[in-house]
């Protein structure tokens, strides 16, 4: 069963008044099981409107979205996916591991358990020491772990990430790529990952999904293979290749097969 | 500690201002074309500070109790009073807010309105509820609602702010969470509006302090430090540091208000604390 399977999928924002924007047109997408795909595109493609689409936070104007065989509204009413956004958006009242408690307290986890589970997410960001600060104390790259830890700790089958290491520096956000990586072969999640960078996305991706503009729409999808997703990755001229790739296919300029 | 200090050092410049003021205004007080733009600096005027301090410590009438303890009594009187305004108001505004901020339609209904009942002068407004007094409740409580009346204005109009403070991607989280309405007000909602709540309660802790003094003068309520600055300012002639007294009280009750209005913000606000960022 694929994780979540986008079909034909249109998205006009104030529909019959002047200021109307056609967001999406017909936009079909499907993401396999443990799969790894990234949206790139240029600003206003409606790369966040389709993650938002996937997230039930708005409806489709026509198309279906179906994530993990359910229809998107249930799926989000059953906490079937953990998302995240550019801004970490930490509750700044709660500590850090009252925050990644949070979607266990709203599904009703006994406090035993959703603290063991915090815990134990909080340690595979690596913040394990951090559990009882609370988010105005850490830096932005340590809040954005902390919200990806918050993602992960209802154990979604399906992880939705909007330009999650969009504000941060370069070496940061090189290490959360890793860590990331690391997380997602780990807990088998598959993940829909936002982005503007081509680099990240390909590092990233078993699959990088480009989008155009005005309408937005699907234009080309390029599968990525990489001997290794590590520092030997970043300089494999596979890697290069695959930039290559993806810089064309955002410009418009003919496409090379994929291998 | 050190904040302690900086309170005496305020109390001794407002001390040393007013002794400085009297020592070399003049006593008749500086007129410029007609107007008079500086008080009068006579003793009549404005008593030394001493002499207030002294008229404390003597009885209130000839064989009666000391004036100290006539305006403390009717302090704690008032107090009594603004506490039962405040918690009313403070609720009437809490409420208020949360009705707003869930109905887009009672906003925009009821807003003018909350705006308009404070332009509403309160000398127009005591006479109509003065007559709630001793028949549906006690005088006293009909005092307490013209200082709610005063005081859930800023409470309604901080935590309708607060409660929208959230931005969209804290109330998107809520909703991918399958957090209804009631679960992101509470979770969400209710705790980013304690920022603009607890300013908001010090104006209503201020208000129903006015609210409480004018209100026992305007419906002419016993025993409160409003009545007593009446009653005192009538014998300003004869006896002026008499006055002073009562107002002293009244500046003390509004700074004991002040001072448990923040009180309450402690226990709620400790991530608010001065902390250093870590950088990892």
């Amino acid at each position: 069963m694929s994780a979540v399977v986008v079909s034909s999928v249109t998205k006009i924002f104030n529909k019959g008044r002047p200021d109307e924007v056609a967001a999406l047109s017909d936009v079909d997408l499907t993401v396999g099981d443990g799969e790894f795909v990234s949206l790139i595109g240029p600003s206003g493609c409606g790369k966040s409107t389709l993650l938002r689409l996937i997230a039930d936070l708005i409806p489709p104007t026509t198309g279906t979205v179906t994530v993990a065989g359910k229809g998107a509204g249930k799926a989000r009413k059953e906490q079937a996916y953990g998302i995240a956004f550019q801004q970490a958006g930490l509750f700044e009242w709660r500590t850090v591991l009252r925050n990644v408690e949070l979607p266990l307290e709203l599904r009703g986890t006994a406090k035993a358990e959703r603290r063991a589970r915090a815990e134990q997410m909080l340690a595979l960001v690596g913040l394990a020491d951090f559990a009882g600060h609370y988010p105005a104390q850490l830096s932005g790259g340590m809040q954005q772990r902390v919200a990806i830890a918050r993602a992960l700790a209802v154990q979604p089958p399906l992880l939705l990430m909007d330009e999650p290491f969009g504000a941060l520096d370069e070496m940061t956000r090189e290490r959360l790529q890793s860590e990331l990586l690391g997380i997602c072969a780990k807990t088998g999640t598959s993940t829909v990952f936002v982005t503007h960078s081509i680099s990240e996305a390909v590092f990233l991706s078993d699959r990088v999904v480009v989008m155009s503009a005005r309408p937005g729409r699907i234009t080309a999808s390029i599968t990525v293979d990489l001997p290794s997703r590590d520092d030997a990755g970043r300089q494999s001229p596979a890697f290069f290749d695959k930039i290559t790739e993806v810089r064309q296919a955002l410009r418009g300029t003919p496409v090379k097969a994929a291998p | 500690m050190r904040k302690a200090l900086y309170a005496l050092l305020g109390l001794a410049v407002a001390a040393a201002l007013w002794e400085g003021y009297k020592a070399v205004g003049s006593p008749d007080g500086t007129v410029l074309f007609g107007v008079r733009v500086l008080p009068r600096a006579d003793d009549l005027s404005m008593p030394h500070l001493w002499t207030v301090a002294e008229r404390l410590g003597r009885p209130e009438i000839t064989g009666g109790r000391p004036v100290w303890i006539v305006v403390l009594n009717a302090c704690l009187f008032t107090l009594g009073i603004t506490a039962a305004g405040f918690v009313i108001g403070a609720l009437v505004g809490l409420l208020l807010a949360v009705a707003m901020e869930r109905f887009r339609i009672v906003e925009r209904g009821l807003l003018p309105y909350v705006i308009l009942s404070q332009t509403v002068p309160l000398v127009a407004l005591a006479p109509l509820v003065a007559g709630w007094g001793g028949t549906i409740m006690p005088a006293w409580a009909v005092v307490s609602v013209i200082a709610a009346y005063l005081a859930f204005f800023p409470v309604a109009v901080g935590m309708l702010r607060g409660l929208q403070s959230p931005p969209a991607s804290g109330v998107e989280l809520m909703r991918s969470y399958a957090a209804g309405w009631w679960r992101t007000l509470v979770k969400l909602r209710l705790p980013s509006a304690l920022p603009y709540l607890f300013p908001a309660l010090r104006l209503a802790g201020a208000a129903a302090v006015v609210g409480a003094v004018v209100g026992e003068i305007s419906t002419g309520t016993r025993g409160g430090v409003g009545r007593l600055i009446i009653e005192y300012s009538r014998e300003a002639t004869s006896d002026p540091a008499k006055v002073y007294t009562a107002m002293l009280g009244a500046a003390l009750l509004g700074l004991v208000v002040a001072g448990l209005v923040s009180l309450l913000e402690l226990p709620l606000m400790r991530h608010r604390r001065h902390v250093e960022v870590v950088t990892l």
